[in-house]
């Protein structure tokens, strides 16, 4: 037989370039996520800053933080924020999601509109907004206090965790909606026909099918409101109030000597902490597959009549979400075009374009604009490409190790804005080249690209899972090799995801403060950054015209998405 | 268009410590349409991977012609685009993204066919399958039988050296099917290109093949023409997967020629046809094809009539089924008329016997 002869010749051995980009993607993905991340371990085992030749090992540092009882008292601070944070966003989103989606509301359309609106606004904009109207002197404040009625104080940590629980709403709110609108209602049917009047299927059956969407919600705005920095650094600062991110914040960047290992042990303590989090988070879902319960066809839910209740309930939600969203919103604007907010005066009489004026005028403040537009732009591009050869190289490739690929994508999410900058300052000032880069633009990208590698992973990923892998193998076996099946099968389909990855992501990058804070230099400063910087000066004005700024172009960028891309947005974070 | 036998010789693919093909090996002679088949999971669809390249034996040998494809041993593994074949998916696998001219252009211009000899030859095989001036089409905008044929006519169109077939037909309904089997058929003949096909269905394999090999896990049962596998299957497995719908137990007593007197378990004689040698005193398996059995109402008939009772019957529009009961074993008959007595006999024509060796 000819076989035995002649095997190896038709092989000849081909470049294996489709394993080169593979495992070139891996270590690339490894190294990005490390990068940040050992300059932190390594300093909170050493005695002198990293910077410094001699340095020794040394464990004081964790015994110094440990003994110290701000931090403790910081911790406790921190844990009954985030937990009430949780639970009333909860409560608040899980309600309104199950007004807008099962009952007969009035306007249910609009109420999901504005209550959509904290995505697309940075955290810091909400917290000056709230000031804005609900501070001790703010708008709605002086209001109700002229007519003589008690008021409240917003510097609080009853105020903080109001506001947050507000932010985070709209995560619980868009999970549960996502869930209810995809249950049988045959579930619901049956439990009619066994004879339970509407309300009691809505507590025995409606409500506990949602429980995985309220179980990931928990412990999504549980992990948040640990790490965000803005509404407690806004609101809580002048009351000297302190959660784990602001202490952080403080012994950083506010403290006259900066202790490098108490910042190293108290990031760890965070990191540990959201890991635990997002640990219990992944165990918990996997135990709540039994809930799932998508047939596959769409079932128009069957609406519960509110009756007589219909527009109390209504005036009660309408009031509500004009409280949270609208008014914060609506102060912004009115700081933003008058030289002071007041109840007592008509602000048509007052208009002056001052704010926006100092802005345009003063160099730093213009070039943070530029700035944000930029790394939305260009960093949200290259992100997002980086991210779809992740995606990709992840559930569609022979990588041997892809299913760590996937893990290591995920687990920036442990890594808190704050932290995330703090490691890429040290990491620039330690790795040798990478000094002369530190206080560019560039240095934020590549930050802000590690910081949200997870968002963006997780949005492509599920489009990746949705091609059929036949569709695959057919380009294969028509002759395409593996570069050339995503080339020309997988992100040509894919583009739709791409867009709306990108959008994502380039609304993401402009709302990035926290990343920033450590990381930015003159000259590389960000809309979030000069927002604080002007918030340090007192200058609620300049402040407000920014905050303008960045919703306008946010606005803009979805507006564009939406009716010239033609882009759907709905997979925000 | 040429066409190359196929050869596989001991391919094995282990999952971890799990067979899913065990020491595989046959033969495709030039332009035959060969069959795998088997129950899910049985490894005709690994087999059919490993061939395409879609999956890499861990032991063997695979080649067309001279072509080789799979050397294990001697550390030869093409990648699938270097095979030079044709597969049509399960799930027709039409890119979304690309109409069907663009489809069919997509492998023609990864092995060097562009311009107007591409046009020509996308334009011939539309035509081949019925499918002529569709080329503006995407995939969304086509039914299932269309789609199917837009998947035959790219699998066909860059001339490969072999035809594969992942159950091509299991996502169309029942009508459709039976025509596009005969029009399949029918389209793998005018190529005159070797094929090989997967599918569960036995009618399927039986009405399309020239060779059919019979799998269950991971191992090759029998590999024969469909007749030979329909009336001489090897084993009980075979037999029960083929169309035969119950087992008796009895001993061979006497063999002359082709036919074989059988005891049954209860006592009764029959006499069977058989091309095996078979020893005497042998144990066998009896296999019935039930819808050769008859239902017999006069008594002229006495040799190869049993008595039989029965338990349960169904009205099925056309006839009636049976499950009825005898001293050698449980069986399914059926009738054109109610039955109007709860005891039957039956006739067992010798053709509806299949004698199989117990093991």
């Amino acid at each position: 037989m000819a076989t035995s002869s002649r095997p190896l010749t038709s092989s000849a051995p081909s470049i294996p370039i489709d394993k080169i980009v593979q495992w070139g993607i891996f270590i690339l993905t490894i190294l990005l996520v490390i990068f940040p991340s050992w300059p932190i371990f390594y300093q909170s085992v050493m005695d002198a800053p990293l910077y410094e030749q001699t340095r020794q090992f040394t464990l004081d540092n964790f015994s110094r933080v440990l003994s110290d009882s701000e931090f403790w008292g910081v911790l406790g601070t921190t844990v009954v924020y985030a937990l009430f944070t949780t639970i009333i966003s909860l409560a608040t989103g899980a309600a309104l999601a199950l007004l807008i989606i099962r009952t007969d509301m009035p306007a249910r359309g609009y109420f999901s509109l504005l209550i959509n609106i904290p995505f697309y606004v940075s955290p810091l904009i909400l917290a000056f907004g709230w000031s804005v109207i609900f501070g001790p002197q703010g708008f709605f404040t002086i209001l109700i206090r002229n007519i003589g009625l008690p008021t409240w104080d917003l510097y609080t940590l009853g105020g903080l965790i109001a506001v947050t629980a507000m932010y985070y709403m709209p995560y619980t709110y868009l999970y549960c909606t996502a869930s209810l609108s995809l249950s049988d209602s045959q579930l619901e049917d049956a439990a009619r026909i066994a004879g339970a009047n509407p309300l009691s299927v809505l507590f025995n059956v409606t409500v506990p099918l949602m429980r995985p969407a309220i179980t990931y919600s928990a412990l999504l705005t549980l992990v948040s409101s640990i790490e965000i920095l803005s509404i407690p650094l806004v609101l809580g600062t002048p009351a000297n109030l302190n959660v784990l991110a602001t202490y952080l914040y403080k012994i950083g960047i506010v403290g006259v000597k900066t202790d490098y290992g108490s910042i190293a042990v108290v990031s760890i303590f965070i990191v540990l902490l959201v890991t635990a989090l997002v640990a219990l988070q992944n165990i918990l879902m996997s135990q709540e597959k039994r809930f799932v319960t998508v047939s596959g066809k769409a079932t128009r839910p069957r609406q519960l009549l509110l009756g007589v209740w219909k527009w109390p309930i209504f005036t009660v939600a309408a009031t509500a979400v004009f409280i949270i969203i609208v008014l914060p919103l609506f102060g912004i604007l009115l700081q933003a075009i008058t030289p002071f907010v007041s109840p007592f005066i008509n602000p048509l009489t007052i208009l002056t374009t001052e704010n926006f004026d100092i802005i345009f005028r003063t160099e730093p403040y213009r070039l943070s604009v530029i700035n944000s537009v930029m790394i939305a732009v260009v960093g949200g591009a290259v992100g997002v490409v980086f991210m779809a050869v992740v995606a990709v190289v992840a559930y569609r490739s022979s990588l041997p190790t892809r299913g760590a690929l996937r893990y290591v994508a995920l687990y920036p999410r442990a890594f808190p804005g704050l932290i995330v900058g703090i490691g890429f300052l040290w990491a620039f000032l330690l790795v040798p080249g990478f000094g002369s880069i530190r206080n560019t633009l560039f240095a934020l990208t590549l930050a802000f690209i590690m910081r949200h590698l997870p968002l963006g992973f997780s949005s492509i990923s599920p489009s990746v899972l949705r091609i059929s892998e036949e569709l695959d193998r057919a380009a294969r076996v028509a002759g395409a090799n593996w570069l050339g099946v995503i080339r020309h099968i997988l992100i040509p389909i894919l583009r739709p995801a791409l867009l709306s990855a990108y959008i994502i992501l380039a609304i993401t990058f402009l709302k990035e403060y926290s990343v920033a804070l450590f990381l930015f230099a003159p000259g590389s400063q960000v809309i979030g950054t000069t927002m604080i910087e002007l918030w340090r000066q007192g200058s609620s004005g300049p402040i407000a015209a920014l905050a303008t700024i960045q919703m306008v172009i946010i606005f803009a960028l979805i507006a564009i998405s939406r009716w010239v891309l033609g882009v759907k947005l709905n997979e925000v974070e | 268009m040429k066409s190359n036998e196929l050869v596989i010789e001991n391919i094995s693919k282990h999952f971890g410590g799990v067979a899913a093909v065990n020491n595989v090996t046959l033969r495709v002679e030039p332009g035959q349409f060969t069959s795998l088949l088997g129950p899910s999971g049985c490894g005709k669809t690994t087999t059919l991977n490993c061939i395409a390249g879609l999956e890499m034996p861990t032991d063997g040998v695979i080649r067309i012609g001279d072509f080789v494809l799979n050397d294990v041993r001697r550390g030869v593994m093409l990648p699938p685009e270097q095979r030079e074949l044709g597969m049509v998916f399960q799930s027709y696998a039409l890119w979304p993204h690309m109409t069907v001219y663009d489809n069919l252009n997509f492998g023609l211009g990864l092995r060097k066919i562009k311009g107007e000899a591409a046009k020509k030859r996308i334009t011939e095989t539309l035509e081949l399958v019925g499918l002529g001036g569709f080329e503006k089409r995407y995939p969304f905008q086509l039914s299932g039988g269309q789609q199917q044929r837009v998947a035959l006519a790219r699998a066909v169109c860059a001339e490969p050296r072999l035809l594969l077939l992942d159950e091509p037909l299991s996502n169309l309904d029942a009508k459709v099917r039976e025509h596009a089997r005969l029009w399949l058929r029918e389209v793998q003949k005018r190529v005159g290109i070797t094929t090989v096909y997967v599918t569960h269905d036995q009618a399927e394999a039986l009405a399309m093949s020239d060779m059919i090999a019979v799998m269950s896990n991971g191992s090759l049962l029998q590999y024969a023409s469909p007749t030979d596998v329909y009336e001489r299957p090897i084993n009980r497995f075979v037999a029960d997967f083929i169309g035969a719908t119950a087992f008796l137990e009895g001993t061979i007593t006497a063999v002359n020629g082709d036919q074989a007197k059988v005891l049954l378990k209860g006592g009764q004689t029959i006499t069977a046809q058989t091309n095996t040698r078979w020893r005497d005193e042998k144990e066998v398996a009896i296999a019935i094809r039930s819808e050769r059995v008859q239902v017999v109402t006069d008594s002229s008939k006495t040799d190869n009539v049993i008595a039989a009772r029965i338990t349960s019957s169904t009205y099925l529009g056309s006839k009636w089924q049976h499950i009825v009961e005898t001293d050698a074993g449980s069986l399914k008959v059926e009738s054109l008329d109610a039955a109007n007595d709860s005891i039957l006999k039956l006739y067992l024509p010798p053709s509806a016997i299949i004698l199989i060796p117990n093991s």
